[in-house]
């Protein structure tokens, strides 16, 4: 069992026995389900528009090469510098030494969950510099010291009361908990942030390769002000990110809208294509792009799962899924949890560490029913298991428990045998009364069940007397 | 008489044995006879869903040879039903069976399913005056498109009330070895299912997977619970209080 | 940054082309090119309709002017209940105008000046065209510059109904035509004042950008061609 699967483990046996909290995700939830129902019903057809929106990022992603040199150009053209970084420490080297060189003091970041993934925020803070993360829950989590709790609304598992207290904590005088107050408190104590940093850093929804412009999908202009008011403008995103058209956004925009926040558009949906020209009034004088590999281009070479570059980041697995629901998003321990993450983290990170993700579920599909680009999770789960199993990396245990079991299931007399004994030390458990206690061979199903009576005899023994005539 | 194969997951035969009876009754009573294979052992996704798919292919190519005769086979679950419809096909990509398993698994039905769709029956002569709501088992849902089949089944069985479960969508937590690996996650999930269960006020949860109905019961039982689980065939077996068994297409 | 310096560029491209040459699983049915597909958004009789009705959802004001002179003086009376401060307008021929309906004592900084001022009032632009189907407005560099639209507590949009498209397929085909894209490095779709739910859930309108957002749209325009492109 790895590291990463015993803290699992761990916070999943927490988070689960927290009623507290599993009540306040629930009603988040809840909420963010009447609104996407809602905002569906502004679809003619929400079917066709998942399949519209699966084959644009099919085209991308089938073309991407292409599509990327194409970007690459065009932001090029634009005044633009890209830079590929194949991992993270080579992101994260090309954005400190960029901070370095221009004297950069302060930044502003925008929410951008691949920032997290490459630990940006720590480089740049051991520089020195001041860091705000401005976009209100990363804000918060941020001021908490912890990680994103979702990749769309980081701060979901607090309640206002303890967002008042917090920045009561940090910021200084708090005089209410209403969320208009606290909302207002952010954007004073933020705003000379924006004002002051040289350096803004936001991620990016979609790369348009025709027009060499990057959108960005957001609700409070926290990213408009990281991309008008700095000198220096970065932004970071997967290359999978790419899509073809500016056109494509037209029913990219609404579809993550309505999957992500339930809105039917959000509020700002910026284009930026490269700095200032020289006749714009503002912006920043220097645009630089940095495309993140990290392991996404081994996944094109997976003929079952080169889909799940399609992913567009909405988070609306994540909360269709009953598991998240139950043991929240900082259980997972990876910036990127809920069923997307237990899918994707094994490629990007190791299955070796992190199968048990791939475990940790029930396979209901319910994120394959949500996906707007219609990635079939569950399915993904099931092969990632396979394929942990085919690289021999579980537990020696279980290989051979599911030998014996096999060699078992070969023979109708050897299964029936089998079953039998097993209702028999069932009953013996269940006589001599050590259900539950620390003898209980079947201790991980009475901890949380009640045992069921055990049947005298098989299905197939009353067959076989009577073919079950009355 | 028209014959169907029954396919009784491994778990039905060994610790639900009621659960298949009452299939066979249903059938009966509606005009089929059911045969069951005694060859047959289990389909198999245990293993798949562990990861262990070379150890379910034997399996799956066992099954194939037993049912393969079969002019249709039922099976009171939608999870095994799943598996062989939507998974021997991967399982046995590029083997010589992987075309027959496909064809025999558009013959491999879940018992409501097989009720409504095959056989044209959502009358099937049952009486059972009591609440009952249907959780929605992930397999048969999903994989399936299972949902008003057995809501239909339920709507003609005199007396009973149909309940709405809320959240009737959401997975119970079984899950197989799920429930075993993670079994505090699925406690949980659990637990908020026999909460939404009691919520709702209704006596019976009913559903067309008995294994999600076992990890419910038991922890229904665990919470001394007022609600009881019972398998969608089990309501279906049962008849009116005067010990007449009514005849399909009685009026009431 | 040479391009010298950018090993992981070529590493990169090589496994990507390397990847794709994999042959995938196809799990879903791609739909035949011949089939009629079906459509995804209802068609959209009433564009002026839909935008107010979708203006009133999301929050934007929206108020229909006869033209230019009304929606002078109605600018005039949302300016007038203003805190007093500095207010920023796009340089434009038709704000100009407009600006004349204003209180003298109103300082004004224009676009060509510089941007707008951090303690800024309100701002006040006009549109690349404006998209009934979710009730928004396309601005760019243009109109006004990038900080025009969301440094100041209230932006103000001057539009005319020539304006208005129907849904986004729309209007990107007139940004298309227009050469929007190429011509400015920042265009934006802004659907209603900013706004956050990230504490509980909770919807509060105005977070760091504007906290109102009022479109002042007129019947009819001064030009009839019907609303182009607005030059800063």
């Amino acid at each position: 069992m790895s590291t990463a699967s015993r803290e699992f483990l761990r916070n999943a046996a927490e988070k689960s026995a927290d009623l507290v909290h599993r009540q306040i995700i629930r009603r988040a939830i809840d909420h963010y389900n009447q609104a996407v129902e809602r905002r569906r019903a502004r679809f003619l057809d929400w079917q066709e528009a998942r399949r519209r929106c699966q084959e644009i990022k099919r085209e991308a992603v089938i073309h991407l090469d292409r599509y990327l040199l194409e970007f690459e150009r065009r932001v090029q053209e634009r005044g633009g510098q890209v830079f590929w970084a194949e991992t993270s420490e080579d992101a994260r080297q090309y954005i400190t030494d960029l901070a370095s060189r221009r004297g950069v003091r302060t930044i502003v970041k925008s929410k951008s969950m691949v920032t997290e993934e490459i630990h940006l925020t720590p480089a740049l803070e051991k520089l020195g510099l001041r860091v705000y993360e401005t976009d209100l829950g990363e804000f918060i989590v941020q001021l908490r010291n912890e990680p994103p709790y979702h990749i769309v609304t980081p701060a979901m598992h607090l309640t206002r009361a303890q967002v008042a207290s917090l920045f009561r904590e940090k910021l200084g005088d708090v005089i209410s908990d209403d969320p208009q107050y606290l909302v207002g408190v952010a954007r004073r104590e933020l705003r000379h942030a924006f004002f002051s940093a040289e350096m803004g850093i936001t991620g990016a929804n979609f790369l348009v390769a025709d027009s060499g412009m990057i959108a960005i999908t957001t609700n409070e202009g926290n990213g408009r002000l990281c991309t008008t008011l700095p000198r220096i403008h970065v932004a970071v995103a997967g290359i999978e990110k790419i899509i073809p058209r500016l056109e494509n956004l037209a029913l990219l925009w609404p579809v993550l809208a309505t999957a992500g926040t339930g809105q039917p558009v959000t509020c700002y949906n910026t284009l930026i294509g490269g700095p200032r020209k020289t006749d714009e009034v503002d912006g920043p004088e220097e645009f630089h792009m940095v495309l993140l590999d990290n392991g996404r281009s081994e996944l094109l070479a997976d003929r079952e799962q080169r889909e799940v570059l399609h992913c567009i980041r909405c988070g609306s697995c994540l909360n269709a899924c009953p598991v998240f629901r139950t043991v929240g998003g900082h259980t997972y321990g990876t910036t990127y949890p809920g069923p997307i993450g237990s899918v994707l983290t094994p490629h990007l990170r190791g299955l070796n560490e992190f199968q048990h993700m791939s475990y940790a579920s029930s396979l209901c599909g319910a994120c394959t029913d949500v996906c707007p680009v219609k990635i079939e999770l569950h399915h993904h789960l099931l092969q990632n298991r396979r394929n942990a199993v085919n690289d021999a990396k579980r537990p020696l245990v279980e290989r051979a428990t599911f030998k014996l079991w096999r060699w078992a299931m070969l023979n109708a007399g050897i299964y029936a045998l089998s079953g039998w004994f097993a209702r028999a030390a069932m009953r013996i458990v269940h006589a001599v009364r050590i259900e539950g206690t620390p003898l209980d061979p079947m201790r991980l199903w009475t901890k949380y069940h009640a045992l069921p009576s055990v049947p005298a005899k098989s299905f197939r023994e009353i067959w076989r007397k009577n073919r079950g005539a009355n | 008489m028209k014959k169907v194969a029954l396919f009784i997951p491994c778990f039905v035969d060994q610790l639900l044995p009621e659960v298949g009876l009452d299939v066979v009754r249903v059938l009966r009573r509606i005009g089929y006879d059911p045969e069951f294979p005694e060859e047959q052992t289990c389909c198999g996704q245990p293993a798949f869903n562990t990861g262990y798919w070379q150890d379910a292919r034997p399996l799956a190519e066992r099954f194939v040879r037993i049912f393969r005769k079969a002019d249709a086979v039922v099976c009171p679950s939608g999870s095994c039903t799943s598996m062989v419809r939507l998974f021997y096909p991967d399982i046995l990509a590029g083997t010589a069976l992987c075309e027959e398993a496909r064809m025999l698994g558009q013959r491999v039905f879940e018992f409501s399913e097989f009720l409504v769709k095959v056989a044209h029956v959502t009358d099937v002569g049952a009486a059972f005056p009591r609440r009952v709501a249907v959780h929605d088992s992930c397999h048969g849902l999903r994989e399936l498109h299972l949902k008003q089949e057995p809501r239909e089944l339920l709507r003609h069985v005199r007396g009973l009330e149909l309940v709405d479960l809320p959240f009737s969508e959401e997975c119970c937590g079984f899950g197989g070895t799920f429930a075993v690996k993670f079994n505090v996650i699925s406690g949980a999930m659990g637990a908020t299912k026999a909460g939404n269960a009691e919520a709702s006020r209704t006596e019976f949860l009913t559903a067309t997977d008995p294994s999600c109905l076992m990890h419910i019961e038991g922890v229904l039982r665990r919470r001394n619970s007022k609600v009881r689980t019972i398998y969608l065939a089990s309501i279906l077996a049962q008849t009116d209080e005067s010990g007449r068994t009514a005849q399909p297409g009685d009026s009431r | 940054m040479a391009r010298t310096e950018n090993s992981g560029r070529e590493r990169i491209l090589a496994r990507i082309r390397s990847g794709l040459l994999t042959p995938v699983v196809a799990h879903t049915p791609d739909l035949s090119s011949g089939s009629a597909r079906p459509m995804v958004f209802a068609p959209i009789p009433d564009a002026l309709e839909r935008f107010q009705r979708e203006c009133a959802e999301n929050n934007t004001e929206c108020i229909v002017t006869p033209d230019a002179k009304g929606s002078a003086e109605i600018v005039a009376g949302v300016l007038a209940a203003l805190p007093v401060g500095e207010i920023f307008v796009q340089d434009a021929p038709e704000l100009r105008r407009l600006a004349q309906a204003w209180s003298p004592s109103r300082a004004i900084r224009w676009s060509n000046e510089g941007a707008p001022a951090e303690t800024s009032q309100a701002t006040i632009t006009l549109a690349e065209c404006l998209v009934a189907q979710t009730g928004s407005i396309f601005v760019s560099s243009k109109c006004g510059g990038r900080g025009a639209s969301v440094v100041a507590p209230v932006h103000i949009v001057v539009a005319n109904v020539g304006q208005l498209v129907p849904d986004l397929e729309t209007a990107f085909a007139r940004l298309r035509e227009r050469g929007t894209a190429s011509h400015n490095s920042f265009v934006c779709l802004i659907t209603g004042s900013s706004r956050t739910s990230d504490i509980e859930k909770i919807l509060v309108l105005g977070a760091h950008g504007p906290c109102r957002l009022v479109t002042v749209l007129a019947l009819h325009s001064a030009n009839e061609s019907g609303g182009g492109p607005a030059k800063a």
